[in-house]
């Protein structure tokens, strides 16, 4: 589908003239009227195929008097994106949801909600998201008026809102301290017997308004790597996103060499990510051997990393407009003796793994997530492709240098847990094939624009193929600093789709469960511990902690 | 009798004060197999020390919840009493084959008492799963024991042991060894079957309220079973080489309960946790193979 | 089944034991590697430039009366090294040290002073005495020939007056 194409068939649909449209490279930019959101998004959604990747809110009162909600759709086939932008007067900050149409709008819009306070009129779960619990209400962190340095006063008593349990079930809490996960988060699994029945789940605890700091203190170059530190594992995928979404904003070219640096690193750190990943897998289910052995030959790929960019994991290259630091010639033999030990040593363990028995007992029919529902909650990465959605913005929309290089993208149907291991092991070996690629062409020249003035009021969407999926950004640009950024993890519309893989699994499989999707919660809440702190701090002594930990064992929590 | 004095103390030795070596030698195995430098062998000794130096929580779960942890390792110890290790039991009477079965299956239901009386969802899961385990692998121990008995035609454990020594393997104890054999990964918690304290799902289930002290006294009784276990196995179904000098054979049991407790552990290491419909699934085959055992040995073979 | 296991036991014989002994042993790093930032406080002028680029915001300049103290605070500090990209007189460099644990928070924290010239009109301190002498020594041999300009050393407010004195005067002329 081609831009035009898309003008005419939204204009059709609709039966009127846009009200007003823009490009900005190729994303689409469309004002339209806000009742004309269900209508148009359910259209393009269901009809023309398109799929969402989130939303945005901003606040332009100083400019034009009204907040804006974008919703941001992707036609992965045609290598377009479309923002339907809907304007809304703060006297009345309502808009109709469409989360009743796309399921994946679901957190979108409550976010937008929080953040902004344009209520999603019909939102069929509209509990708080984003916000600690104590927040105040009536108070939105992401207004201009909100000084992003105010600490509201704590409330002494807050809990989060749950769902109930259904009669009969026990609740079990996996959260939001939980051996398996490195990261607070907080699910409620309501199980009869070891049977999960229903759940319901709590996050952002680590969410610290990065967003907010964005567009208060820092500059262009300062987010690159407050951008990085949102991940720990694929934080160069940050840091590359958000460049590229500042470089498409302000159309600045980025020098060959650059582009080819970027790909490698970003490929590196997908070689990494799996690798750990197979190993946390491993750990869940109790075979701490396959943790030991991926996360060996996985730490062959970090001492290259130190020796490439001079830090383990976080790599520190990006700049708007290119990369900091070069490869050097004499670093490359060592990055293709590291690849090939890699790729030998993995392909043993894949070998031996696959034909494990007692290992894929655990994994296979576990966990399901039909082709169906991956699309409806917009799901992205190995876990969409390992339920037959075949999308992979490296391919889809390329960026760097992955239009000049050949790969494949593996897809299975099978939509369990074994698949999605299946993905990220194939992805391996795409993975140092195409380092190898890049390594081969690598075209000399400069390593950083020459220009990269960032002109105000310009719109960019970047997206980046995480290890976890498709990663977003988008950038309104300011002066000096942006006017608004907005970032879009991977697992945030991965972990909407967790409900429905728990259904009629037990309890033991929850743990590897949500290991399948391969979560990064910290990524999904955008963390960061400077400045705005909102956490709460309470000490409990030993009477209240046994008496809490009690009331919580019977029969589950009483703030339900 | 004075003999018998010395082997129950020496029983009791071995049990308690051994039992952590064989932990720190299977973390030893582990490390190796983890390619990792891993802990000193006596480290189990010293996590013992330090959590005995820990305060003595009066935990949520009344007089069961504190009693469970000395009624587990006091019935482990008073099973030491009656497993030949090496040498004859030091008590032993008709029938304590019955009682030894009865005195192993104490521990794994102390241990669900104490995980039901403290309230934790967690513990409340991993004690279902534990008597699950409990009801399905017990039993097989009582067939196998009972098949060698048959064969032996008698229901003293000595006289178990001494029969096998004489009379060598028969098809009934070559089937009941292998369905003991392959029970013992249960028996001992180790994986694929540590299902009842899964750490990373449930947290160490029964002992997630546990700590200190009370959970000391857990770990120390698991790793005794352990010795129990495998002389039990090792003295009805492997009694061999038996030279008849005690010393000797004390020894000689020690060096096999380290090469079984070996394989153990790198089956362990090799295995994920299996989901307990699995677990006793795979049960059930070992308690099927089990009574064909049984079936040899009232056919006579 | 027990081809894959004995696959997956030879892979870990194989690799053999490849953890370090650390902490016992320290583990070297990597040429190039960004440790924690050394600040040269023989070299530093005092310009400010580490602390406008460093994204955490971690390094302050503090004037008070005739010393400007440099405050870097490294228990934010994220090793991006961009202090070291852009200070012109490479006092910071990112060293090989990572181990900056500690109980004590003071430990994370350094300070560098320099002492501050006074404005030769005014006598008012308001810039180090050393980025003064760079800035000179960088700008004689140029178009001011050998000698530095005598502007240096009046603080920003003098300068400012002078400047508009001289341009009123300018303006002055034009319109008479
Ligand atoms: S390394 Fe980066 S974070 Fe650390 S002091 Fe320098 S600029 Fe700041
Ligand atoms: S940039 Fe260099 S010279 Fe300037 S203040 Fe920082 S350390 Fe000192």
């Amino acid at each position: 589908m081609t831009r035009e194409e898309l003008t005419r068939k939204l204009t059709e649909h609709l039966g009127k003239a846009l009200p007003a449209m823009s490009t900005a490279g190729n994303m689409l930019l469309v004002k339209i009227k806000a009742e004309d959101l269900p209508t148009l998004a359910g259209y393009v959604f269901n009809q023309l195929g398109a799929r969402l990747i989130t939303t945005v809110g901003t606040d332009r009162t100083p400019l034009t008097g009204n907040y804006e909600v974008s919703y941001l759709f992707s036609f992965d086939r045609a290598d377009l994106f479309l923002s339907l932008k809907v304007e809304i007067d703060p006297a009345n900050p309502v808009i109709e949801s469409v989360t009743p149409v796309i399921p994946g709008a679901d957190w979108a819009e409550r976010e937008v909600r929080d953040l902004i306070g344009v209520v999603p009129k019909n939102h069929p779960d509209p509990r708080r998201l984003v916000l600690a619990d104590d927040w105040p209400e009536e108070l939105y962190p992401l207004r201009k008026d909100f000084p992003y340095d105010y600490k509201p006063p704590q409330a002494t008593v807050a809990g989060p809102r749950m769902k109930k349990a259904p009669e009969q079930a026990t609740v079990m809490t996996v959260g939001p301290f939980f051996p398996t996960l490195e990261e607070p988060a907080y699910f409620r699994l309501f199980v009869e017997g070891e049977r999960i029945v229903g759940s319901d789940y709590r996050g952002f605890y680590s969410h610290r308004g990065i967003e907010k700091l964005a567009d208060t203190v820092l500059d262009y170059n300062k987010i690159t790597f407050l951008a990085e530190r949102i991940c720990g594992i694929c934080g160069f995928v940050h840091s590359c996103c958000y460049c590229q979404a500042v470089e498409a904003a302000a159309e600045i070219e980025v020098p060959a060499r650059a582009k080819y640096i970027r790909t490698i690193m970003l490929e590196l750190e997908r070689l990494h990510s799996h690798l750990l990943w197979l190993g946390l897998a491993g750990h869940i289910i109790g075979f701490d051997t396959v943790l030991m052995q991926s996360w060996r030959i996985r730490e062959q790929l970090m001492w290259l990393t130190e020796q490439i960019t001079g830090n383990r994991k976080t790599y520190g290259m990006n700049l708007v407009g290119g990369v900091r630091r070069d490869i050097p010639e004499k670093l490359q033999p060592k990055i293709k003796e590291v690849l090939a030990k890699v790729e030998s040593e993995s392909r043993q363990v894949v070998e031996a793994i696959a034909g494990d028995t007692t290992l894929l007992m655990r994994l296979q029919n576990v966990g399901y997530l039909s082709a169906a529902d991956a699309r409806s909650f917009c799901v992205v990465g190995p876990t969409a492709r390992a339920s037959g959605v075949d999308i992979d913005s490296r391919r889809d929309h390329p960026y760097a240098a992955y239009p000049d290089l050949q790969f494949t993208v593996p897809v299975y149907n099978e939509g369990d847990t074994w698949a999605r291991t299946l993905v990220r092991l194939d992805e391996l070996f795409v993975s140092i094939d195409l380092v190898r690629q890049a390594l081969g062409r690598l075209p000399g020249g400069p390593i950083m624009a020459e220009n990269t003035e960032v002109p105000p009021e310009r719109e960019g969407l970047a997206v980046v193929e995480a290890p976890r999926g498709e990663c977003c950004h988008y950038v309104l640009t300011g002066t000096d600093r942006p006017e608004r950024w907005r970032v879009r993890a991977s697992t945030y519309p991965q972990l909407q789709a967790a409900p429905s893989m728990f259904a009629n699994q037990t309890v033991a499989d929850a743990p590897i469960i949500i290991g399948s999707i391969d979560p990064c919660f910290s990524c999904t809440e955008r963390m960061e511990t400077v400045d705005v702190e909102s956490g709460k701090l309470r000490v409990y002594t030993r009477e209240e902690l046994l008496k809490a930990g009690r009331a919580g064992c019977k029969g589950g929590d009483s703030r339900a | 009798m004075l003999k018998l004095i010395f082997i129950a103390v020496i029983n009791l030795a071995v049990t308690l004060a051994l039992a952590p070596l064989l932990d720190g030698f299977m973390r030893r195995i582990k490390a190796v197999v983890h390619s990792r430098q891993g802990p000193p062998l006596l480290q189990t000794y010293y996590d013992l020390f330090k959590l005995f130096g820990k305060e003595d929580m009066e935990g949520a779960g009344g007089v069961i919840f504190r009693l469970a942890p000395v009624v587990c390792l006091g019935s482990v110890l008073l099973a030491a009493l009656f497993t030949p290790m090496g040498g004859p039991a030091p008590l032993g009477f008709g029938g304590d084959l019955f009682l030894l079965v009865y005195l192993l299956s104490i521990p794994g239901i102390a241990i669900m008492l104490g995980a039901m009386s403290c309230g934790s969802p967690y513990a409340m899961l991993g004690a279902s799963r534990e008597m699950m385990l409990v009801l399905t692998v017990e039993p097989i121990l009582l067939i196998t024991l009972f098949t060698a008995g048959i064969k032996a035609d008698s229901l003293v454990l000595a006289d178990l042991s001494g029969w096998t020594l004489t009379h060598g393997w028969s098809i009934s104890a070559v089937i009941a060894g292998l369905a003991l054999f392959l029970s013992l990964q249960s028996e001992l918690a180790k994986l694929p079957f540590d299902i009842a304290e899964a750490e990373t799902e449930i947290m160490e289930g029964p002992f997630v309220e546990y700590s200190g002290p009370k959970l000391a006294l857990f770990k120390w009784a698991l790793y005794a079973k352990m010795v129990i276990y495998i002389s039990l196995f090792l003295e009805v179904f492997l009694p061999w080489p038996k030279t008849g000098i005690l010393a000797a054979d004390l020894l000689s049991n020690l060096v096999k309960v380290f090469i079984v407790i070996g394989l153990v552990e790198l089956i362990e290491l090799v295995n994920p946790r299996l989901r307990i419909d699995q677990a006793l699934n795979y049960f059930k085959g070992v308690a099927v193979l089990a009574l064909v055992g049984l079936a040899f040995a009232l056919m006579g073979l | 089944m027990f081809i894959s296991k004995w696959k997956e036991a030879l892979i870990c014989l194989k690799a053999g034991r490849v953890t370090l002994p650390y902490p016992f042993v320290p583990r070297p790093t990597a040429e190039g590697f960004r440790g924690q930032p050394e600040v040269d406080g023989r070299r530093c002028i005092g310009c400010g430039e580490c602390a406008t680029v460093c994204p955490p915001r971690l390094i302050t300049l503090v004037d008070d009366g005739d010393s400007r103290a440099l405050k870097v605070d490294y228990s934010r500090c994220t090793y991006c090294a961009r202090c070291a990209d852009v200070c012109p007189e490479k006092a910071i460099r990112l060293g090989n040290n990572y181990e900056l644990a500690t109980s004590q928070k003071e430990d994370l924290t350094m300070t560098v002073n320099l002492k501050m010239a006074n404005c030769s009109l005014c006598g008012k301190p308001f810039a180090p005495e050393r980025l003064l002498r760079k800035t000179g020594e960088k700008l004689t041999g140029g178009e001011f020939g050998q000698e530095a300009p005598e502007w240096l050393s009046w603080c920003p407010e003098c300068r400012k007056t002078k400047q508009a004195k001289a341009l009123g005067g300018v303006e002055a002329k034009d319109h008479v």
